[in-house]
């Protein structure tokens, strides 16, 4: 199996979008409106917290928004000074800050960067916890969601491709993102079979 | 509606390192571009972050709304097209209307061989 012609390849996981359940996106964002646009999108690894993130990007540039992404990741846990600095000088009520990974953050430093960016409209974040903002909405995967998500990943009888799904989503304890990766490894060596086993 | 093509010679798409290729790139448009671009590329695919690097762009002034224009590209000698487990690597042409998100991709293969390189006996096209 060619990595290009593996369907769990990370080009297509990517493609993968968030998927709102009991609310619309119009629904999402008159609810972010009521919170004045301060808010966390909450859930555990692999519940689409960043997907969401990412989608609701271009929503909040329709609506005028000038939207500024950051991230924080587990090697990268602190901005740059200078371009912290730099970015702090620009902010007006027109931005609003995307920041996935806000959990990475020290309590003091989340506190500190709270305050500086107190200049701009809206701060979204993403958390594994809450508590740093009021949640906006928890992500939360079931092996339903993961059943739909391979339904249209691979092309093979529902029947027999989702055999596997409440074990693999038991393994993986509801992180569809490492599901995928198990799923790449296991289609690269036996495709098809990944599933069917 | 708008479309867009890109057209090699003798419809060639597995070139060696070093080769020109020539081609025809040709649009219809509904609305007038202020410019369209042509860009030589290749990015990674497969499990993991991906990569991608543009090796050469071609940029195509003041197009008319159907026009079609001639150009011509030596690849370089390397990276060589080729495929594993883990990474593939893709080579490819793209036709871009700017501004706009209107694009047309076509995929090619370079290599010495004129074959994707298969990184791995369990390989199979």
């Amino acid at each position: 199996m060619r990595a290009r012609d593996n369907p769990f390849a990370t080009t297509r996981i990517h493609q993968i979008r968030y998927r709102l359940r009991g609310l619309n996106w119009d629904e999402l964002l008159q609810r972010l409106d009521k919170m004045n646009f301060r808010a966390a999108i909450v859930g555990p690894e692999g519940s689409g917290k960043t997907t969401l993130l990412e989608d609701l990007a271009p929503r909040l540039r329709e609506r005028d928004w000038a939207v500024i992404p950051l991230q924080l990741t587990r090697e990268s846990r602190q901005f740059d000074k200078a371009f912290l600095s730099d970015l702090l000088r620009t902010l007006t009520p027109r931005h609003v800050m995307l920041l996935d990974g806000a959990e990475q953050m020290g309590r003091l430093r989340w506190r500190w960067f709270r305050w500086s960016v107190r200049r701009a409209g809206g701060l979204i974040v993403t958390s594994h916890r809450s508590g740093l903002l009021p949640t906006l909405l928890r992500c939360k995967t079931d092996p339903e969601l993961l059943r739909q998500i391979l339904g249209e990943l691979v092309d093979l009888k529902a029947d027999a491709v989702f055999r596997r799904t409440e074990e693999l989503f038991a393994v993986h304890r509801g992180n569809l993102r490492d599901a995928f990766r198990a799923l790449y490894d296991e289609w690269a060596v036996r495709p098809e079979s990944a599933l069917l086993a | 509606m708008s479309a867009l093509k890109i057209l090699l010679r003798e419809d060639r798409t597995r070139f060696r390192p070093g080769e020109t290729m020539d081609g025809v790139a040709g649009w219809q448009l509904d609305q007038p571009a202020k410019s369209l671009e042509l860009r030589l590329f290749w990015f990674t695919k497969g499990k993991g972050t991906e990569d991608m690097q543009i090796v050469q762009t071609v940029r195509f002034e003041t197009p008319q709304n159907d026009e079609a224009r001639r150009f011509s590209l030596k690849l370089p000698d390397m990276p060589f097209s080729f495929s594993g487990q883990l990474v593939s690597l893709i080579w490819a042409l793209e036709l871009v209307v700017i501004p706009g998100d209107l694009m047309t991709r076509l995929e090619i293969v370079v290599s010495p061989t004129g074959e994707e390189i298969l990184l791995h006996s369990h390989a199979s096209a």
